[in-house]
This record gives C-alpha cells, sequence and structure tokens, in this order.
C-alpha cells in the first residue's frame, strides 16, 4: 500500500486516481520480466507502475500515469 | 526535474493573447455553450479562471466526465452490502468512499466496522491480496476508459501470478453512450465539445467522429493546462466561424489520433459491454458500462459473493442529473452549497474534486459574483 505517496485526495488540488487525470512519471528502473517500471513524480515520489501498454521503456523516459499504470508515452511535455 | 514546457502551457500574457483571439472570433449577439466532456477539465477551468478570460457570450458547460458523480446509489448500496456481509477487504479509491449511499456512504460503513480500505491503483489492491492470502480483496472499479486499462492489467497479473483471493466488482463506464444520450436530449443546445484528453490516450479520437457527422458539432481533443483549454476554445470558435464540423486534436503531443491499442486489446480480452447501466441522473443507458468477460468470470466479485442488485431513486432535492447534463449550473440547484457541501454532499457532484459543484464551491465564487452583477 502505499498510502500517502499522492496526497490529492481533496478539494483543492484534485484526485488523480478518481478523476480523469493522468501525471507526469519518470522511469527510474525496470522489472523487464513483471512489466513494472519503478517511476518518480516531480516531488520526488516513487511508485510501481504497469508499463505492458507503452512498451518500449528506457529508464529516463516519461510516461503519463493514471491509477498506477502508464497509458501514454510524454517525453515531449517535459525536460530533464 | 524540471517541468520545462509546462510553464509554458501557464504562461499568463499567452493566455490573456489567446483570449484576445477568442474574443475577435465570435459573431455579436451569438450566444455559444461549449461542453467540457471531462471533469478533470471542469477543475482546470475553475482552478485558473478560465471563464473569467472568456467573453460573456462564451458558456462553458459541465458534461457528465467525472467517475464518481456518474455512480448510482444502489451501486454504492451493493459495494457496502459487498463490504459488509461477507468476511472481506473491500477496495477503492479516495472519492469513492465519501459517494452517499441510499443510507450512508462507505466511510460511514468503515466506521461502522467494515474493511474497507483506499488505495491509490488496483494494482495496490492486488499487492494486498498477495500479502493477505487468507483473506478474500475486492477492487471497487470505477472509471472511464482511462482507468479501465489499469484494472484489465491488474486482472490480467491476478489470474497470472495465480492469486485466487483477489477479485472486481466492476463499474467501468464508457464515454460516447452518455455524450450520444445527451445530444439526443431536447432541453439541451451545444455549440461544440472539448473532447477528454485522458480518455482518448486510450479510445483515440475516431470514437467521437459521430458528434460532427451525426449531430453536426465540433469535437477538439484537449489537455488539461490553461492554454490547452482555451487554446481548444479558439479551435472550437474557429470551425463554428468556418462553418466546419470535425474532431480535431489538440491534444497531439500526447494523444494518438488511433489511441493506444494495446490498452484496447487488453480491455477487449478482460471485459465486456453491459446491456445497460444506470447512471446517476441520467438514468439507464445501453451499453454504456463495462462486466468481465466470460473468461475472467472466475475474478468477478459479483458472481463469487453476489450483490443484492440494488435500485434507488436519486434524493429529490438532489439536481445532479440536470448538472450533469450541464442543463443547469452547479449553483442553481436547489441545495447547492446549504444542504450540499463537499463536507456532507448529497450529491456525487459534490463529492470528487472533478465534479463540477465540488469545483465551483471551491473555486467558483468569483465566476458567479461576475454573473450575478
Amino acid at each position: 500500500m502505499s498510502e500517502g505517496l499522492f496526497p490529492s485526495c481533496d478539494h483543492t488540488r484534485g484526485c488523480i486516481t478518481c478523476g480523469d487525470e493522468a501525471i507526469r512519471m519518470r522511469v527510474v528502473r525496470i522489472d523487464a520480466d513483471r512489466e513494472l517500471a519503478l517511476c518518480s513524480e516531480e516531488s520526488g515520489e516513487r511508485a510501481s507502475v504497469e508499463i505492458a501498454l507503452v512498451q518500449p521503456v528506457a529508464a529516463g523516459d516519461v510516461l503519463l500515469v493514471h491509477a498506477g499504470t502508464a497509458i501514454a508515452h510524454a517525453d515531449g511535455e517535459v525536460a530533464a | 526535474m524540471t517541468m520545462r514546457y509546462m510553464d509554458e502551457f501557464r504562461d499568463a500574457e499567452l493566455g490573456r493573447a489567446l483570449a484576445g483571439k477568442i474574443l475577435g472570433a465570435v459573431e455579436p449577439g451569438r450566444h455559444y455553450k461549449v461542453m467540457e466532456v471531462c471533469g478533470g477539465h471542469t477543475h482546470s477551468i475553475y482552478k485558473y479562471g478560465i471563464d473569467d478570460l472568456l467573453p460573456e457570450n462564451v458558456e462553458l458547460v459541465h458534461g457528465p466526465g467525472c467517475p464518481v458523480c456518474v455512480i448510482p446509489m444502489g451501486r454504492v448500496d451493493d459495494g457496502i452490502a459487498l463490504a459488509t456481509e461477507n468476511d472481506i477487504i473491500f477496495t477503492c479509491f479516495g472519492d469513492m468512499m465519501r459517494v452517499p449511499g441510499s443510507e450512508k456512504t462507505l466511510t460511514e460503513a468503515k466506521a461502522d466496522g467494515a474493511d474497507i480500505r483506499m488505495v491509490y491503483s488496483p494494482l495496490d489492491a492486488l499487492r494486498l491480496a498477495k500479502q493477505q492470502p487468507d483473506r478474500e480483496v475486492v477492487f471497487f472499479a470505477i472509471g472511464f476508459e482511462t482507468t479501465a486499462p489499469s484494472t484489465a492489467l491488474t486482472l490480467r497479473r491476478a489470474r497470472a501470478e495465480g492469486v485466487t483471493n483477489f477479485s472486481c466488482m466492476c463499474n467501468h463506464v464508457t464515454i460516447v453512450p452518455p455524450l450520444r444520450a445527451l445530444l439526443d436530449s431536447p432541453d439541451l443546445r451545444l455549440d461544440g465539445f472539448i473532447g477528454p484528453g485522458h480518455v482518448s490516450t486510450v479510445v483515440g479520437c475516431r470514437p467521437f467522429e459521430f458528434i460532427p457527422e451525426d449531430y453536426g458539432k465540433p469535437v477538439v481533443v484537449a489537455g488539461f493546462e490553461p492554454l490547452d483549454i482555451l487554446h481548444a476554445i479558439r479551435m472550437i470558435l474557429a470551425q463554428l466561424s468556418d462553418g466546419r464540423c470535425e474532431v480535431e486534436n489538440q491534444y497531439s503531443r500526447v494523444v494518438p489520433y488511433e489511441g493506444n491499442p494495446a490498452a484496447l486489446k487488453v480491455m477487449s480480452e478482460v471485459f465486456e459491454l453491459r446491456p445497460h447501466f444506470e447512471w446517476r441522473g441520467l438514468g439507464f443507458i445501453s451499453q454504456s458500462a463495462l462486466k468481465l468477460s466470460d473468461a475472467y468470470a472466475e475474478l468477478d466479485a459479483e458472481q463469487r459473493f453476489g450483490v443484492p442488485g440494488v435500485r434507488v431513486a436519486d434524493p429529490k432535492a438532489c439536481q445532479c442529473g440536470e448538472v450533469l447534463k450541464g442543463v443547469i449550473k452547479p449553483y442553481e440547484c436547489k441545495v447547492f452549497g446549504t444542504a450540499c457541501t463537499p463536507e456532507h454532499a448529497i450529491g456525487t457532484c459534490m463529492v470528487s474534486p472533478e465534479g463540477a459543484c465540488a469545483a465551483y464551491y471551491n473555486y467558483g465564487r468569483f465566476a458567479r459574483e461576475k454573473e450575478l452583477v
């Protein structure tokens, strides 16, 4: 459980899982066998993310993540 | 990590320049009604005061795209029954826990002793099932096509990893049928649509082509930054003044026109369409929701435990239906801000931050003052 990882279930920030919004995360490390990646948010918070829908993925890529699943590449949106 | 390009999408000067172009594009004397389909857009519009930048004759109307707002009371009651009548761990997203059923919310059922826990993803719920192999773990799935692939992948993973104490109560919905229902609704006149950005990363832009083809209205799929939304409004107004109507993709930096084929494939493997599903405020809509396919029936919590299948009429005082259809503004509801507040919500539109009423309650007071003058 990652309670406190995304402290956004409130009225002012909006909720990234309940709403139809995705957040940008950068791939830190990949577990290729399980199609999971450790990803990092801009704030430094980290989470395991499903990457099956956006393969191929490499460390350093920026992904659009919704409810723990990457749904698109977002490399065009951010710079390192 | 710096969001180099993001800052540009929030640049106030560029925003004012775009607003100027919008002002130049409107015909005086014509009233424009543009629906933002997605609750994420509603939230951005209020957060950044986009309403205030628009000419008075361009009205933004909130659509049905908040996944929490559209869940009917009966499904909440069914979830509570599932959680309290079985020795299970019931998991769901945070906002869902505050949605009122006919007697209580999931938060209140938790306070009464049910083992109900908030998760941030279906994968978290599966992890919990693996940590507690002696307990049954049910994930209460909600959301449009943005969220459905995540549930589908988790169910596929549960089966691949042989996790037998995990199941899903599926409440996923699809965006096209309610849009068609809205377009067929006689009490609503809309000029165009801001299409849902993140739903479209999954389904692509093609499913919205029926709107220009069958109803003659423009659709512009848009991102969530303030300039994305202003740009989309300008593109819709340009279509209207040119006499065009088509699906355009303002958010092409993320949304491929054909969507995400891998996501569509796993969804079609794990889910199938329900013949009909009840929407809060909109009633029953044919083929508008997903259930687990026969291949995944053993992971269907409704089959594993049985649910009562409760039907409950929406509360009389609550006008969420009209708000979801864009017929009335949130503050025009009889109970807005008095009996119904984010702390004590009667209607679902007040529960989630993406809900039009909650967004208006938090950010909309200036806009309302402007309208009252």
